[in-house]
């Protein structure tokens, strides 16, 4: 493998070039557009040189929006609050029941265990659309609708499938006889779960509520459907961002980069368990 | 015989409590199952019905009509059809690409490293922000794909708001976010493939594209599989990037079945027919995800005994 | 107090029968011996009494009392694990330190126990180490002194020695019967090593295939196995085994070698024309400067450090050890006689490989006992 020709290298260094081009320009781009003012944006043709202003993160941040129309205000903050809220929150409920269950599952094959576990892995492939819109209706009647208890509730068809299976192999990683011996010294199951299986296990717990988190994060169709405009995260509220007419494309740019960079650093932070989390488990990176 | 002095009693717990303990430890996450198999069966229920919210009045069950009004419905065809070709060809595209990238960085080295890092990125941002994040490049007066266009000699070309390149454009948008889905996966599937074959077939002076065919593509094959079943799931129900980019349009051009159940329900409140297209999308990736649990469980114990 | 005994023990995973109804006694304060192959379930059985499996039929009794409805932490047990089982994310101290803060015990409490029990174990230098830093004999010393350290009436010792090296293995060995005497618990040592089983155990219990096979004292083990396989696992060289078809005339019971007579027990009687294997130790045998006894070319001889192994061949080419301590004199090369002591011979039928007893009620009483 290491007797590689010149020109095989010289492609290798293109091919290599060529994809993070592909892959890294598009956010490079939108990071230049949100550091530049609309007049440069609209120049024709593009150019890279431009004084880069962070006039579009303040007007964001204050909440204040210039727009050819004058100024208006809405209040992207408010969504990057509820992405933090409801993503903060699912992952918290999600780890509070995935955990125990996962723990369960690894440890005790009862009746039925196999049968939970693969109804809720389902939940993570089936149409969300399927549930949420008769779930519409249910919310209005319960009072759950727009409320962010209910969305934390409706989060968990993503949070909990990936915590619940990349947990649970995790805990089966712990050999029986570890738990054992500390039951056998004389603490009860409780203890041994807190003493023994969750630091164990603790690695994966935080790489698997940091996937939950970038996923719930990410999530659009839930709060699209579920939300009106006081609760809903980035997602949402960027798309009702750029149809609202005549918001300079600076201040969309600067929106977008402030929506997505949360997610792209917790998963710089959590590469080594990318992997295992995006395959739940299968492989291991 | 009982308990003497110096011997404590011993404490002792009932048979039950030990067999109740795993199923009360999963009974929380249980009760959101059940809370989510419940619109489940809703959703099941009112495919059957004649169900309009504009006209409740005109509300009851009809069988089996919102299905067999299928048959005739050119835009249930139409549904069907953008859904599997859109799920077909982003698939497609992305394992070749996802393939030939992992082939690419397969050797651990710094910048192979540093590449599969970067690659996470496109993967980690929200598809629904990607898809603004296109609409923003794509834009006539300034985005920065037209004017590449323009310069590669389309004029005019109108991206996401022709019925030509709509499809196109999303096929971008998913295959920029998700090919590196498919790469991380067979990246990490390759890295864990025995060396022994290939060391071996390099003595017997095997060529390497020979090796590629001969043991590299068999013996990846379960990880290719599982990504592309993955995949596919998620493909076949696209919402996020298509809705934000163009809603399904324009006309019906991306009607994929979540967008269209969406507005089904939404827009013309035909709650028993975005059921009814829901519950055929469901079967198909019932199907799918039965093939892909099998797949995916192999791995997984394979996963388990070399760690 | 801490009388061990186990009632029709049996245990299933899925179908198949892993222990299938196991009793056994072990009295207060004396040490039983698990001795059998690897899967013969002498793991399952020391869980089941250990509580962390639970059995499916039968019942554990410790002092008198049935533990089936006592959670492990409960039982007031000491274990070591064969794989040590110790707890990667806490250093020697704390391990070995789990069983006095599961009941309560203050802190100048626990520091005493741990460092009397280390200075025991000699591993009060390294205390302070996580598991990962400690080397494989300080592992299973920490094993042990996790298990010892509070005293348990009952010792459950599942292998310990089986994952240390030789050298180890061979200081243990010494050491641990006058440990497991001054701790005056009632123990059960699993080992596959039968110098092991020998050295530690008051009675020895052999298992195979779920079921215990015999049950008696090391002597009794060592004399009489109840089985041709029993036989084989215990002693180094292994015992010699000769196909014979005992015959009788006036004089008595007897089998041939190379045309000699070997004088066997006349309660064997009953056996006359049956298949037979004759066990002999190569101890019992031993050379003899008369020209009686049985003729045998010697093929090499094998010196160990206390005795000498020398291999032979009889006159139909049957190959035979005989063993001799040390330094004895023996012809080295050429023709020679052996004797057999007929008291240390051993007749097992061979078809069935058990052990034929002088008064023809075979096996069954010792198992019994």
């Amino acid at each position: 493998m290491d007797h590689r020709s010149p020109l095989e290298r010289v492609l290798r260094a293109l091919a290599l070039t060529a994809i993070v081009v592909f892959f890294m320009f598009p956010i490079f781009w939108i990071v230049l557009m949100s550091l530049q003012t609309n007049e440069t944006i609209l120049r024709s043709p593009p150019s890279m040189s431009f004084v880069p202003t962070l006039k579009n993160y303040a007007a964001i941040i204050s909440g204040e929006l210039d727009s050819n129309a004058g100024s208006m205000s809405i209040h992207f903050m408010n969504n990057l609050l509820n992405s933090v809220l409801l993503s903060v929150f699912s992952v918290a409920l999600a780890l509070l029941l995935g955990v125990p269950a996962a723990y369960a599952f690894a440890r005790h094959k009862f009746r039925g265990s196999e049968d939970i576990a693969f109804t809720l892995l389902s939940f993570r492939f089936a149409p969300p659309l399927l549930v949420l819109l008769p779930l519409t209706l249910y919310f209005q009647a319960l009072g759950l609708a727009n409320t962010y208890l209910g969305l934390v509730w409706v989060y968990q068809l993503i949070c909990l499938p990936l915590i619940l299976w990349i947990v649970r192999g995790y805990f089966e990683d712990i050999s029986p006889d570890i738990e054992h011996a500390y039951r056998i010294a004389g603490h009860g199951w409780f203890a041994t779960f807190r003493k023994i299986a969750l630091p164990l296990a603790g690695p994966g717990i935080a790489a698997a509520g940091l996937l939950a988190f970038i996923f719930a994060w990410n999530n659009f169709i839930f709060a699209l459907v579920l939300a009106s405009a006081d609760k809903q995260p980035v997602t949402v509220g960027a798309l009702a961002f750029v149809t609202a007419s005549g918001i300079q494309y600076g201040q969309i740019a600067a929106a977008i980069v402030m929506s997505i960079a949360p997610t792209l650093l917790l998963a710089l932070w959590a590469q080594r368990y990318l992997v295992e989390g995006l395959s739940l488990g299968a492989v291991k990176g | 015989m009982s308990a003497q002095a110096d011997m404590p009693v011993l404490r002792r717990s009932s048979r039950l409590s030990r067999t109740l303990l795993p199923y009360l430890l999963s009974l929380p996450a249980l009760l959101v199952c059940i809370g989510i198999l419940v619109p489940f069966v809703t959703a099941i229920y009112y495919s059957l019905q004649r169900y309009r919210m504009s006209q409740p009045w005109n509300r009851g069950m009809n069988w089996g009509e919102n299905y067999l009004n299928f048959f005739t419905d050119s835009s249930f065809w139409n549904t069907l059809q953008v859904s599997l070709v859109y799920a077909g060809l982003t698939v497609g595209i992305e394992l070749v690409l996802g393939l030939a990238i992992a082939l690419l960085l397969q050797r651990r080295s710094r910048v192979n490293n540093f590449v599969s890092i970067m690659l996470l990125m496109p993967l980690m941002t929200a598809p629904a922000l990607a898809a603004l994040m296109f609409k923003l490049m794509t834009n006539p007066n300034f985005g920065i794909l037209s004017y590449f266009m323009q310069l590669a000699g389309f004029q005019d070309f109108r991206w996401a708001s022709s019925p030509d390149t709509a499809l196109l454009t999303v096929i971008l948008v998913d295959v920029w976010v998700y090919t590196p889905f498919i790469m991380i996966l067979l990246l990490a599937g390759l890295r864990s493939l025995p060396t022994q074959p290939f060391e071996a077939a390099a003595l017997d002076g095997v060529p390497r594209f020979e090796q590629f065919w001969r043991i590299t593509l068999p013996m990846l094959s379960p990880y290719i599989l599982t990504a592309a079943l993955f995949r596919l799931l998620d493909s076949i129900q696209q919402f996020d990037i298509i809705y934000a980019m163009t809603q399904g349009g324009p006309g019906n051009r991306l009607m994929v079945f979540q967008v269209e159940a969406y507005l089904n329900f939404f827009q013309s409140t035909n709650v028993g027919r975005s059921a009814a297209l829901l519950l055929i999308l469901w079967a198909i990736t019932y199907a799918l995800s039965n093939v892909f649990v099998k797949n995916w469980l192999r791995l997984r114990e394979r996963a388990k005994g070399g760690a | 107090m801490s009388h061990i005994k186990l009632k029709n023990l049996v245990k299933r995973f899925k179908d198949t029968e892993v222990l299938s109804g196991i009793d056994l006694d072990v009295p207060e304060g004396s040490t039983l011996v698990l001795f059998g192959p690897s899967g013969a379930g002498k793991t399952v059985l020391l869980r089941c009494i250990a509580g962390a499996v639970e059995q499916d039929d039968g019942e554990v009794r410790i002092g008198g009392e049935d533990v089936t409805d006592v959670l492990p932490e409960h039982r007031g047990i000491g274990m070591a694990f064969q794989n040590f089982a110790l707890f990667p994310h806490m250093d020697a101290f704390d391990n070995i330190a789990s069983p006095l803060t599961a009941c309560g015990k203050t802190a100048d409490q626990i520091r005493a126990g741990v460092d009397t029990v280390a200075r025991l174990l000699k591993i009060d230098h390294v205390l302070t180490h996580t598991p990962k830093a400690l080397s494989n004999g300080q592992k299973q010393r920490t094993a042990l002194a996790r298990a010892l350290v509070s005293h348990p009436k009952v010792l459950l010792l599942d292998d310990p020695l089986r994952n240390v090296d030789a050298k180890l293995r061979f200081e243990m060995r010494l050491e641990l019967p006058r440990l497991l005497a001054d701790q005056g618990a009632t123990v059960i040592y699993v080992t596959q090593d039968y110098r092991e089983a020998m050295a530690l155990g008051d009675r020895i219990a052999v298992l195979d295939g779920g079921r215990i096979i015999q049950n008696g004292t090391p002597e009794e083990i060592y004399r009489r196995p109840a089985t041709i396989n029993i036989a084989k696992l215990f002693g180094d060289p292994t015992i010699n085994l000769l196909d014979v078809v005992p015959q009788s005339d006036a004089s008595g019971v007897y089998a041939t070698l190379s045309d000699c007579r070997i004088q066997l027990d006349p309660g064997l009687s009953g056996n006359v024309g049956r298949e037979c294997m004759l066990g002999l130790r190569p101890e019992a045998l031993s050379f003899t400067t008369a020209n009686e006894g049985v003729p045998v070319t010697i093929e090499a001889e094998t010196p160990f450090n206390e005795k000498a192994v020398t291999l032979v061949t009889t006159l139909r080419k049957r190959e035979i050890l005989v063993s001799r301590p040390a330094e004895t004199p023996a012809p080295a090369s050429g023709t020679a006689h052996i004797t057999i002591d007929p008291r240390d011979a051993v007749l097992f039928d061979r078809q069935t490989g058990v052990r034929l007893d002088p008064n023809g009620t075979s096996h069954a009483a010792e198992k019994a006992a």
